[in-house]
Order: structure tokens, then sequence, then C-alpha cells
């Protein structure tokens, strides 16, 4: 049970050079996986991709396979896929379905799509709001909430669904860090307790430090780096792909680079 | 470029000619007020707001008796959470939003009568979101626009755009189409077409959010750049290592009012986390494990090394 | 007047099964609906002043039952320049009109074109005051949902929420956009030439954000499953009483009486 990429090569229709190259990659339910990269890398397509949402409805042309828990997606319906694979922008703003006027109606926007029974939708709208922890904004009006707390009903609109996997593309990158955290804390609580797998693009490497397990690195679409969060996050060449270390990376080295003794009271320190 | 050293070792690049980034320029040697050197940018204004009080039309209000005095040449960085009036303030700085008490002063003179069309000359804003302005089928166009207005042609307009492209690194893309460049890389193109318009007042949106590290590299050589040529730098900015090592004095806005003003030594040190906690930000890392390990106020990494390196000295 | 939401609407919010209250506008919008369309058909079908006259007065006694008169006041008010046009072309200009009220040199005025100019206007005002009423009366959340009801496809549901929600949010954009050219040098605030020059600066990104955010939307659409097939369900449904079925269909009768008598040459 997986979301599996083999061999996958993505062409945006019309590009002129693939925006994924051979990418091998496995996401499993309960783990939390990063993917981190030079803007451009193709870090977006792949979450489209991942997701099944590439090429069926963004076109384009995909060599490999994609398979999710087993199944191809090129053989899954749209409707289908959104219950198989939640996914989520950086603007919450473009997210909002626009048709509702209370949050809980809006995360409510995905069950209604699918047509079941008013009684399904009450528990599955409470279950995801209390996944992510915005109960208390049930009644607000959707648009006029702040960037992060947007961004949260977005995640519980998605979760709604129901989906085993969640794929998130830069989920933070227009919050402030109060919202930066309420997003992270959130995305590690429902892996936790939901089991949901997740995929999380980011640039904020002190997030990825903090919730995920595994960290792949993306290069000119390319996979460069794979592996345990930790290890792929203090490998030195990741600056040059152009991706921040985490805070407590960089620290480190410079204490090392200016040649002064590395010491257990420091590592508690920097942690 | 390594990241390590950028302190010290800022290569300037070519579009602030004429001036090396040397030893003066340190982001934290908490000097204030470079003088304009001789030949680089025009005199620059000091700009001072004096108990200013804002509200939007639908009432909220989003800056409360605020009173800041920017002198020429400070680099300076505004903080707080979202709704804590630090895009607001930066409206003011050039006229977008005017005052709905008290006044902004540029170089003394109140601003109330001055169009922002004639204020765009002396304070430049470059916005957060780039796809708010960009609108010309080629990047030099768009970079062009902002001289052009000021009343800038030929072989001068030429000039200015090229050094601007220079400066963010997008030199070979003269010719593409903005929307064919990646996200950073219009952030970086809505940057050059405010530094193209050479004004001696630089204020900054959010200008690292959403930026990879390379992008985000280039806007602190930018920062610097304009420091060394004497410009007042002003940024708005969440992220506190760029502003920690970027920025000589950080203003820590919350709720319309200012809550805490001075250098990141001072801000980010121990006693200040209350306050900072009180509206939901944290102090750089840097600064956290200096305190942990007793060695004083370290904003920066290389503050916290040099700490470290004095107590194995000691 | 309170009623009790139908059994399965159960366990849903209030602020979800609120109904707005007041007269008339806790009526179906459906009902609301197909008063106006007798409304619209009573003021041009039936001849002469009997059709628009009880038609305004119907309206406006309506309206003031459901406090709404300010808000038709209005809208009648930022009618007035077309309607006022149309008399004055009727007063002057009407073909045929032979019974001059004054004449003031090449312009003659008269008494027939006074009296079509008049009914004219009366009816004008008859047909936009009965769809003002509705507009005034009924959240567009709630027709939506009551069409939604009775058939009408997500897709339609859609575009016409989303667009209403969009006129906001794209003032707001298109105000950001201005800021931001402003901010370059563009001048707002001076002379109409320099003003002129502003546009394309303004309208493409607009444009572009636009359409930049198309697909984007498209995909976050889909990734909520819009194009499952089957009938949405539907938590905010105004409910549709007797007393509103009664009246729906005794309108549609209505209806369908005028334009009959109308073909067949009964009214007078």
């Amino acid at each position: 049970m997986a979301i599996e990429l083999s061999a996958v090569s993505y062409r945006y229709a019309g590009a002129s050079r693939p925006a994924l190259q051979s990418v091998e990659l496995r996401l499993e339910p309960g783990r939390v996986l990063g993917v981190v990269g030079a803007n451009d890398s193709g870090k977006t397509t792949l979450c489209l991709v991942a997701s099944g949402f590439a090429p069926k409805v963004v076109g384009g042309r995909l060599d490999g396979s994609v398979r999710i828990d087993g199944a191809e997606t090129a053989a899954i319906p749209p409707h289908s896929l959104a219950q198989h694979c939640g996914l989520l922008f950086q603007n919450a703003a473009t997210q909002l379905s626009n048709t509702t006027s209370t949050v809980f109606e809006e995360v409510g926007f995905g069950p209604c799509n699918l047509g079941l029974a008013v009684p399904e939708v009450i528990e599955r709208v409470w279950w995801a709001m209390r996944s992510v922890g915005i109960e208390d904004l049930a009644p607000r009006d959707p648009a006029r909430l702040s960037g992060g707390q947007g961004q949260l009903v977005a995640l519980a609109a998605v979760l709604a669904l129901r989906p085993r996997y969640l794929l998130l593309d830069e989920p933070t990158s227009e919050l402030d860090p109060a919202g930066t955290a309420l997003v992270a804390d959130a995305l590690a609580r429902v892996a936790a307790e939901t089991g949901t797998g997740i995929m999380i693009v980011e640039h904020k490497t002190d997030v990825l430090a903090r919730i995920a397990d595994e960290v792949v690195v993306l290069d000119g679409g390319s996979v460069a780096m794979s592996g345990a969060a930790a290890a792929v996050l203090a490998d030195p060449r990741l600056a040059k792909l152009g991706v921040e270390p985490p805070a407590r990376v960089r620290l480190e080295r410079a204490v090392r680079t200016a040649g002064l003794e590395w010491s257990p009271g420091l590592e508690r320190a920097l942690a | 470029m390594s990241q390590v050293d950028r302190e010290t070792t800022q290569s300037t690049p070519a579009a602030f000619a004429g001036v090396a980034a040397d030893s003066g320029s340190t982001a934290n040697d908490g000097r204030r007020g470079a003088p304009a050197r001789s030949g680089s940018a025009p005199s620059v204004p000091s700009i001072e707001l004096q108990s200013v009080s804002f509200t939007y039309p639908e009432g909220t209000q989003a800056l409360d008796r605020v009173s800041l005095r920017i002198d020429p040449g400070e680099r300076v960085a505004v903080v707080g959470q979202n709704g804590s009036g630090k895009s607001t303030l930066a409206r003011h700085l050039n006229g977008l939003l005017r005052p709905t008490t008290g006044r902004v002063l540029l170089d003394g003179l109140d601003i109330r009568s001055v169009h922002v069309a004639s204020l765009a000359a002396r304070v430049g804003l470059a916005f957060q979101n780039p796809d708010r302005q960009l609108f010309a089928g080629r990047v030099s166009t768009e970079v062009a626009f902002g001289p052009r207005n000021l009343g800038l042609r030929g072989a001068a307009l030429d000039e200015r755009v090229a050094a601007a492209l220079d400066a963010v690194g997008l030199s070979s893309e003269a010719a593409t189409n903005p929307y064919d460049l990646g996200y950073s890389r219009r952030k970086l193109l809505s940057l050059a077409s405010v530094l193209a318009m050479r004004t001696p007042i630089l204020v900054l949106d959010e200008p690292t959010t959403g930026q990879d590290a390379r992008g985000a590299a280039m806007v602190r050589s930018v920062v610097a750049g304009a420091a060394a040529e004497g410009r007042t730098v002003v940024a708005i900015s969440h992220d506190m290592r760029f502003v920690a090592e970027c920025f000589e004095r950080v203003v820590v806005m919350r709720a319309g009012r200012v809550l805490l003003d001075g250098p990141p030594d001072a801000v980010f040190a121990e006693a200040a986390w209350p306050d900072l906690r009180a509206t939901y930000l944290e102090p750089p890392r840097a600064a956290v494990a200096g305190s942990r390990l007793g060695l004083g106020a370290t904003p920066t990494e290389a503050a916290f090394v040099e700490a470290l390196r004095r107590r194995a000295g000691s | 007047m309170t009623i009790a939401p139908p059994a399965r609407l159960e366990g849903l919010p209030e602020y979800v099964t609120r109904r707005p209250g007041g007269f008339y506008r806790s009526t179906n919008p459906s009902t609301k609906l197909a008063i106006a369309a007798l409304e619209v058909v009573a003021a041009f079908l039936v001849p002469g002043w009997p059709g628009p006259i009880a038609v305004l007065a119907a309206v406006l006694v309506t309206a003031a039952a459901a406090r709404r008169l300010r808000g038709l006041a209005t809208i009648g008010l930022a009618a007035s320049p077309i309607v006022g046009s149309i008399l004055i072309i009727n007063l002057f200009l009407l073909p045929g009109a032979s019974d001059p009220i004054v004449r003031l040199g090449p312009l003659a005025p008269t008494w027939t074109g006074l009296w079509f100019g008049l009914q004219t206007v009366a009816r004008l005002y008859a047909f936009s005051a009965a769809i003002a009423l509705v507009y005034l009366t009924t959240e567009i959340d709630d027709l939506l949902a009551d069409l939604a009801r009775r058939g009408l496809g997500r897709r339609a549901v859609f575009v016409v929420g989303a667009a209403v929600q969009m006129v906001p949010r794209t003032i707001e954009r298109a105000a950001e956009i201005v800021d931001a050219q402003r901010a370059r040098g563009m001048d707002t605030e001076g002379r109409f030439w320099r003003r002129a020059r502003g546009v394309v600066p303004l309208a493409a990104p607009v444009v572009f954000g636009a359409l930049t955010e198309v697909e984007e939307r498209t995909i976050a659409l889909e990734a909520r499953a819009f194009s499952a097939p089957g009938r949405q369900t539907l938590l905010r449904v105004p409910p549709d009483r007797v007393a509103d079925r009664a009246l729906r269909w005794a309108a549609v009768l209505a209806l369908v009486a005028i334009v009959g008598l109308r073909i067949a040459g009964r009214f007078g």
C-alpha cells in the first residue's frame, strides 16, 4: 500500500524539456516525505504527477508508471483520485470553492460533491476539522480568514474526502511563523493519528527537520538524493543543489568550519 | 557564492559600481546612517512617521500613533505577525496610504500633498506578489517601466535596465517573457524593476518569501549592495535569519504599534523573548542556541561562532 | 416565524440551517421568481394603465412589508436617467402624434407622446421593481441551492456563485495592481493623457493573474471531487412549504392566463 512512481518522466504540453526525469519514489501511509529542491526543479510537477492529476487534468505526457495502492492512476477518474490523494497548494485563496459562506460548508464541499448522505457529510466535516484543530472556525466566512487559517481550512476540506495520501505543495510559503507552526503541527498530527501518508514540498527545511521521516532532493527534474530526513538535511551537497539546510545544520557547520570543538553541550543547545 | 561568509566578503554586483563592499559594510557593527558616498546614490533623505494612525475604510485600525524616524542609509527590518501593521506602515512610506492622523515627513517636509508618482522617484517599494505587477512581454520592458516613468530614455535607460538585471542575476533573460520565468525569478524581476529606479530609499515587502536558496542569497546581495551605496533599505519580513543578518535595526510591531525597536542584538536577546513570543515571533536559532550556552546576544550565526571562539580563547 | 427543519437535516449546525426571517424574505426563492415572472408579464402584456399600476402597487406593498423600500428607491433612482430619457424621447418624437402641448420652435411635445411615455415609464419601473424585489429579498446562496434542488447542474451553480464572489476579489486585486504600478511611478493623479497610458500596466496583470489562477483553481476543484457523477448533496436548502408551492402554482397559472388572454385578443 503506497504511492509508487517507477521510472516516471513527465513533459508539459509544448515544453522543450521534461519537467521530471526517471523519478523513483515511494510514499507510504503514516509517513511524512519531504521534497526539496531549487525552484523549477520539478517539485510542483511531482505533486501533480504523484496525485494523478497530471496528465489527467493538466495534460502533458507521462512515461513510466504511477500507482496508487496498486492501481495505475491513468485508470482512475479524477473524482476517485481525489479520494485517494488530497492535493494542497500554496495559495489558500485559490483553493476556496467560492460557493460557501461558512467554513463548515466549505469543508463539506468535497463530501457533498460525492453525493454522500447528510449524516455522513456531517460526520466527515467534524472529523476533518477536529484532525486539523479548527472546530472553532466552523461558523466563520472562509473568505475572511487569515492566511494560516485559510490553509488549515483547505487542509480540512481535502481531508474530508478521507484520502489515504496527502500531497502539499509549499503550504507554508505565504504564511508567517505563527501560521507555519499551525500547519506543520496539524500535518504531524494528521500523519500520526490518521495514518495518512504525507508528501510535503517545502523550502523551509526547518519545518521538514521537525516533521519529515524521509527527504527527497530534486534537481532539474531528477532525484539527486533521498533517504532519512536527518541524513539528507545534513548532507553537505544540499547547498549546491539550491537548498538551504536547516538552522541547526548550518550552525553546526559554522562551528566546525571555524575549527571549534564540538561538544555534547553544543549538541543540546542546537537541538 | 558561499552562504556562510556573506557578511564580510560579500561581493557587490556591478550594478552598484564604483563602491566596493569593504570593511564599512558589515551588517551588525551597530553603525547607523552611513553617509552617501560621492558619485553613487543621489542624496538620501530621512523619512519619519510622526504619531501616525491609520484606519482602513471598513473600520480596521492598522496603525496606532506610530512614531518612527529612519535616518539616511539605515537598514531597518520591520517584523510582526500578519495584521500587526507592517504592510500598512510600508505603504505610508511611499504615499500609497495617507495617515488618518499624524504626518509622514521626507527630509522634514510633509508628503501629504505630493503625488505618489512623484514620491516614486525617492522611495521605491517592491511588492510581495510579483504577479500583481508584471505586465510586459519582455523582462527588459518590465524593468524599464519604472525609470521610464521617471523620465529616462535612450542610453541612460538601457544602462539602468542592464545594471538592475545584473544585480539580480537576470541579465541572460532580458528578452524572455516574464511569465516564462519561475516564481523565484519573477520575484527577482519585480525587485529589479524597482532597483532600476535608483531610489535613495528602498522598501522591500517580504523579499525572501517563496524564494529558494539562490533567490534568497540574491536578495541578500541586493540589500548589501544598496546599503553599500548609502541608500536606506527598509524590509518587511518574516524571515528572522534574513533580518538578523542583513539589518542593523529591527522594529517589532504588534497590533498597529511599535513593540520593540533596536539592533538585532537587543531585539533578539533573551530579555526580549517574552515580547517576541507574545507577537508569535521566534528569535533566530542562533540567538536561542547562544542563550542556552550563556554566550550573550548572538542573533546571527557569525556572532554565535565568534562568541564561542571568544569563550574558547579565554 | 420559525420553521422546523426536516428531520434529515438534523445535526447540521444552526448557522447552516438558519433561514432568513421576515416577510417575503423567508418565501421560497423559486416562488419569488415565479411571482416576479408573473409581474413582468402583467406589466407588459396587460394593455393600458391597470397592468403596470397593479404590479407597482403590489411590489411596493411587498417591499414595504419586507422593509426593503429604501433599497427599491435606490435602484429606482439609479434607473431614472434611462427612464427619463425614454420619457423625453416619447414626449418629443412619438411618430404619428399630432396634438402638441406647446410649440418650442422646431420641438413640439405632444399629449399623446406624454401619455404614451408615462405609460412606458410605468411599465419599465414595474418590470425593474419586480426583479429588484427578488434581488433584495433573496440570498444568492439560497437561490442557487433551491435551483440545484430542482435539478440545475452543479457547474451552472458553481459558475454563478463563483462569479458573484469573484467581483469583490477582482476589485481587491485590481486595487493592489494599481498600487504596485503607482509605486513604480505610474501617474494616476495627474493629467488624463498620462493616466490613459496606464491601461495596459493595469489591465494586463488582472488578466494574467486571473488566467494563471484558473488552472490552479481547476485542479483544486477536481481535487474536491467536483466532477463526481450524480446529484450533489445539499446542506443549505430553503424550505418549500405548502403555502410556497400554492403561491408558485397560482403565479404560474395566472401568468399562463394573461398570455392566453392576450393572444386571444380578449383584453379590451
